[in-house]
């Protein structure tokens, strides 16, 4: 079973649903002040226990529905995305994947939480998420076969895989430092500071290809537009 | 199972001093032998034109593609020792740790932990890398390794019981504990939200978020012990002294 991902054909500027994860929504009305009408989330849930009381007022007055989600044992993070799972099935969505901006620097503990809701995910949905912050972004590959293609222009140059829940019986192709039916572990072999099969110059990347049998953290460079 | 090992550590305790040594982008810090639990200091390091010179590296070490030309000089120019380690499969920080271990072996250092500055931040592999270090750490020595960048600091736990003190005044809220690498049988006290001979591993349990057990007002947290079967990766809150 393959599975086709191209990382970065989804930063695309048309989302069809947008959310933002409690404290996420004070980041979301800095970062857009001036501009805030044009960025918009649909909805905004969490415990409400980060966002400030003027941004909550700010995006209600807009329309932005607040959904209210008490359950202590699961992120804000992880309680976003299914709800966000909820509405593309009720709304019936084509949607290509789900990409998160933010959860990979900041608090250590909340890196790894964003890291363990991309394996929540994994049995939620099959549709690709995707989290980016900064010039990194990090995608969890389910176990199987999958083709990674790289030529959009925005990759950048490193790329790694990572077993952060366990030993992962790894092959690649296209990448500098293939792996032949090893076995990634912490403690023993974490490829980081890889990069892709050199290729004549003017020539494209070749497709990465990654086999797994147990869910494996692929992380990249991206050129994030500044 | 009972695992009769018994690690005591105060994680901040252990941070003072001079520091020693480098590795280009970060700083180590040795600390000499522990005294009685002292006020607590401030491990900030702000490092600029006026003071470069007190924060002399003893030594640089790495494959050098990072160092600039300039920095490079610098240093060499102060004394400080230039080492470099052509090992493709190890990263910079490991080796530079394999260095300061020899280090502390041939000057017979009576070293308490080893501290490095960065770490947590920035590419999202190289933070990984860093979790990769502290695990090949691991049988290279028993002194306590800790990384800290930020508000973060992040320790690996290796299998056994663990007795954390955090009541030096520079602790902050939160602290978790985390199975990189692989699941961990795990038993807990003196956290909010303790486990009792529970599982920790991705896609089940992660703890974050977690803080320490509510004691009275004016009152020492208690202290926080940790029994895991596997390494486990501790990371909590520091007040960065800003």
């Amino acid at each position: 079973m393959v599975e086709e991902l191209t990382p970065l054909d989804c930063l695309l500027p048309s989302a069809l649903l947008r959310a933002c994860a409690d404290g996420a929504a004070n980041h979301l009305h800095n970062i857009t002040a001036g501009d805030c009408e044009r960025f918009l989330p649909d909805y905004i849930s969490g415990d409400f226990d980060s966002i400030t009381a003027e941004v909550k007022a700010f995006y209600a007055d807009k329309g932005c529905r607040l959904i209210e989600t008490a359950d202590q044992d699961l992120t804000d993070f992880t309680k976003c995305l299914a709800i966000m799972l909820q509405e593309i099935e009720t709304r019936k969505l084509q949607v290509d994947a789900i990409v998160t901006l933010g959860g990979l620097g900041g608090r250590f503990d909340q890196i790894m939480a964003s890291v363990e809701t991309l394996h929540h995910a994994l049995p939620m949905t099959r549709l690709p998420l995707l989290v980016i912050q900064g010039s990194s972004l990090a995608c969890l590959l389910r176990p199987g076969s999958h083709r990674l293609r790289v030529n959009t222009g925005l990759e950048g140059d490193w790329c790694s895989l990572i077993p952060v829940g366990g030993p992962c019986q790894t092959t690649t192709t296209g990448l500098k430092w293939n792996l032949e039916n090893q076995v990634l572990a912490f403690g023993k072999l974490v490829s980081t500071s890889n990069t892709y099969e050199p290729v004549p110059s003017g020539d494209h990347r070749k497709v990465v290809t990654v086999t797994t049998d147990q869910p494996l953290l692929w992380s990249m460079a991206i050129k994030n537009g500044e």
